[in-house]
């Protein structure tokens, strides 16, 4: 295509017109919550209906959300909270993508969003939040900030623009019932999968689940976790990743209904799994098992398991829009999401059963007991075990290769 | 429906008849043309690689160009044009009949306007979840049938779901549709009374030749023009193909979602160049239908 040629039919005179109507509002209003002290924040936040945008596919979250944190919020700081739950909060980045390009700088609908990873990085390069905001909430102090999975978000430095709210750990389900001896390693996995034909599945990338079991595989193939975390030729990376989409090309045969398509969300992949169509469902929420069972959706029979080599974990962020109508409700709500209170309210297993974002021995003694007392879902392995089986993420721009190659060398099959 | 508008001397001729439509299309046009144009304009600029917030670009086909040059583009047209061509067809099929009978029986039955208006009211991602959860191998119908001994068991139950022919995609749109274009058929017969049919009755003509030479060509402009409705309707539509459709190959609208909602954001103006494709695809089918419009009926003139 000549650049030069097609460029022709369109006068630069409306596109000119239309730059300059878009960019006008820009400079309109500065930030004026970054000099308020906190006392005038909470008093910023009195009325403010707060919209938060995330996830909604798992009904224990939602119903912690507006359950136990909108209760709260409204009796402490007259906060309406609003949950917005979409399938994935790609969606909510492009739309505040299309919002910066529109100008529209302020009064967005977007208060407050779930986040991390490669979408946090969009928005950190994109200019798409508001902030730095997380050293000025007053539960931060608990927050272990040295520790590499906080300060540092799939290898995008956090730098206040978000503020932990929880982290979570791969686990793969199975039901004892039906598969008495699991596999303990992803190798053994792949010869369980060889050996059960149409057994097994993943949801398709991009899907987040999906997702992490190609970076669990990539790992496996590609020299484990620690081969990706600092210096990596682009050369080690796609061999890697070629090996990787050659194994799922080779496993396809093998997997349910032949590999020819794809459940295209952990919901329908719990669905198959509790059918008993697949004989394996895996997570990124380490007490996931235990909730479906106490949610009547998986038989008590079922129970999870950590990979020998471990499984990949990582922390979980709330961060808020550069046009967000309410910020002030929203830095609110990510200081109580902080909270010991609400920390250990998640972490019930009968609740989310998610892992504290704080550093636990930091809080008085009493509350530390609170938190090792915590009574855990049948199907949730011990902290220790979790914690002695951790694998970090690797930077987003590997995700992002992966889920790319997958789409290209095992979907379509180039 | 999409008929032009008649042109009769008295009122579109003269100045003022021209100034009075003008008057009563003014402000639907105005509304059309604003957000519709306006919508289409900034999407073409887009597709053409028009990047405000991230620092310009220039403009050039090449989105369009990589979209047509995609090994899997034809493969998911010619899948989008045959879910929207079959279950059209099949569900104006299905309404001619229904339609015909259903004037007969319109004084003694209400019942079936109310059996016929359920799916009317039903949004389509509802049918879809419904025909997920029937028709799915571990789906309600699977297991009855293996309960009740007919199969084998779950797995013995065809796919129908995820399938490589779409089928639980055409079922669901012919469900939803059937009524649509009966209630459009019915409209037509119900106002037009018997009068011509009994006169060619009387005249001798056969069941067959008084639906083919008086019923048909009765029907035939809003038969045209609902199908035209549903074919862009289930050619632009996203949320069934979603949920009932196979990963790959997906259809257009799937295709141009996945493309914006991409962390990458160099794939979106390819989104917005898929969605601009779909729309040229729907208004060539109009054109299309409006040519033949138009030469059927010049065809009966002559005659």
């Amino acid at each position: 295509m000549d650049p030069a040629h097609s460029r022709k039919p369109l006068s630069p005179l409306p596109i000119l017109l239309l730059l300059f109507l878009l960019f006008l509002p820009h400079q309109a209003r500065a930030v004026e919550l970054d000099q308020t002290s906190w006392e005038e924040t909470i008093q910023a936040a009195d009325g403010q209906t707060l919209d938060w945008y995330m996830w909604g596919g798992s009904p224990a979250i939602n119903a912690y959300v507006n359950g136990f944190v909108a209760h709260r919020l409204k009796e402490r700081y007259n906060i309406t909270l609003r949950q917005v739950p979409v399938k994935d909060i790609a969606e909510v980045v492009s739309k505040l993508l299309v919002e910066r390009q529109a100008g529209k700088s302020s009064d967005g609908s977007v208060d407050l969003m779930w986040i991390n990873g490669e979408n946090f990085r969009t928005c950190k390069n994109k200019g798409l939040l508001f902030g730095p905001f997380a050293q000025r909430l007053p539960n931060q102090h608990y927050v272990d900030w040295s520790r590499p999975s906080v300060y540092n978000d799939f290898g995008t430095p956090v730098e206040g623009m978000e503020s932990p709210w929880g982290s979570a750990q791969v686990i793969m389900i199975y039901d004892t019932a039906r598969t008495p001896v699991p596999p303990k390693s992803m190798a053994e996995l792949i010869t369980w999968i060889r050996e059960h034909p149409g057994r097994f599945t993943y949801p398709a990338p991009p899907d987040f689940t999906g997702s992490v079991f190609l970076r669990q595989l990539f790992y496996h193939q590609g020299g484990g976790a620690s081969t990706w975390q600092g210096d990596y030729s682009q050369q080690e990376l796609s061999s890697a990743a070629r090996a990787t989409y050659a194994l799922l090309k080779e496993l396809k045969p093998a997997l349910w209904r032949q590999g020819s398509t794809y459940p295209n969300s952990p919901v329908r992949m719990n669905t198959l799994f509790a059918d008993g169509e697949i004989d394996f469902s895996f997570s990124y929420h380490q007490a996931e098992a235990s909730r479906n069972i106490l949610d009547g959706l998986f038989p008590p029979t079922v129970r999870s398991f950590v990979f020998a080599e471990g499984t990949i974990a990582n922390t979980h962020f709330v961060a808020i829009p550069f046009n967000a109508r309410d910020k002030a409700a929203a830095m609110v709500a990510a200081d109580f999401l902080l909270s010991a209170e609400a920390q250990l309210e998640k972490a019930k297993a009968g609740v989310w059963g998610d892992f504290p974002a704080i550093d636990t021995t930091r809080l008085p003694r009493a509350q530390q007991q609170q938190f090792a007392e915590l009574e855990r879902g049948p199907a949730t392995l011990s902290n220790r075990e979790l914690q002695a089986h951790q694998l970090p993420e690797p930077p987003s721009r590997v995700l992002i290769y992966l889920e790319k190659g997958w789409q290209e060398q095992v979907l379509r099959e180039r | 429906m999409f008929q032009p508008l008649p042109e009769s001397p008295a009122q579109a001729g003269t100045a003022p008849g021209r100034l009075r439509l003008l008057m009563l299309l003014g402000p639907a046009l105005a509304i059309i043309l604003l957000f519709f144009g306006g919508g289409i304009f900034l999407g073409i600029l887009q597709a053409l690689g028009y990047r405000p917030g991230a620092g310009g670009g220039s403009l050039s086909l090449s989105h369009f160009a990589a979209v047509f040059t995609d090994p899997d583009f034809s493969t998911s047209l010619l899948m989008t044009l045959y879910i929207a061509t079959v279950s059209t067809l099949a569900a104006a099929l299905c309404s001619l009949p229904l339609a015909l009978l259903l004037t007969r029986l319109a004084a003694t039955s209400s019942w079936i306007n109310v059996i016929l208006q359920i799916p009317l009211t039903v949004p389509h991602l509802v049918i879809g979840i419904c025909i997920s959860l029937l028709l799915s191998p571990a789906g309600l119908v699977s297991r009855l049938l293996s309960w009740s001994g007919l199969i084998a068991g779950p797995a013995a139950f065809p796919l129908l779901v995820n399938d490589t022919w779409s089928v639980g995609i055409l079922l669901s749109y012919i469900w939803k549709e059937i009524p649509f274009i009966t209630f459009m058929l019915v409209a037509i017969l119900k106002n037009s009374g018997q009068e011509l049919e009994e006169a060619a009755q009387t005249l001798g003509a056969s069941p067959w030749q008084r639906f083919r030479h008086v019923t048909l060509p009765l029907l035939a402009p809003n038969l045209r023009g609902a199908c035209l409705i549903v074919f862009a309707f289930s050619f632009g539509a996203f949320e069934l193909p979603f949920l009932l459709g196979k990963t790959f190959p997906m259809v257009l609208p799937v295709w141009a979602y996945r493309n914006y909602s991409d962390v990458d954001l160099m794939a979106r103006p390819e989104g917005i160049a898929i969605g601009l494709i779909i729309a040229a695809v729907v208004i060539c089918a109009i054109l299309l239908s409006q040519g033949l419009t138009r030469m059927t009926s010049r065809q009966g003139t002559a005659r």
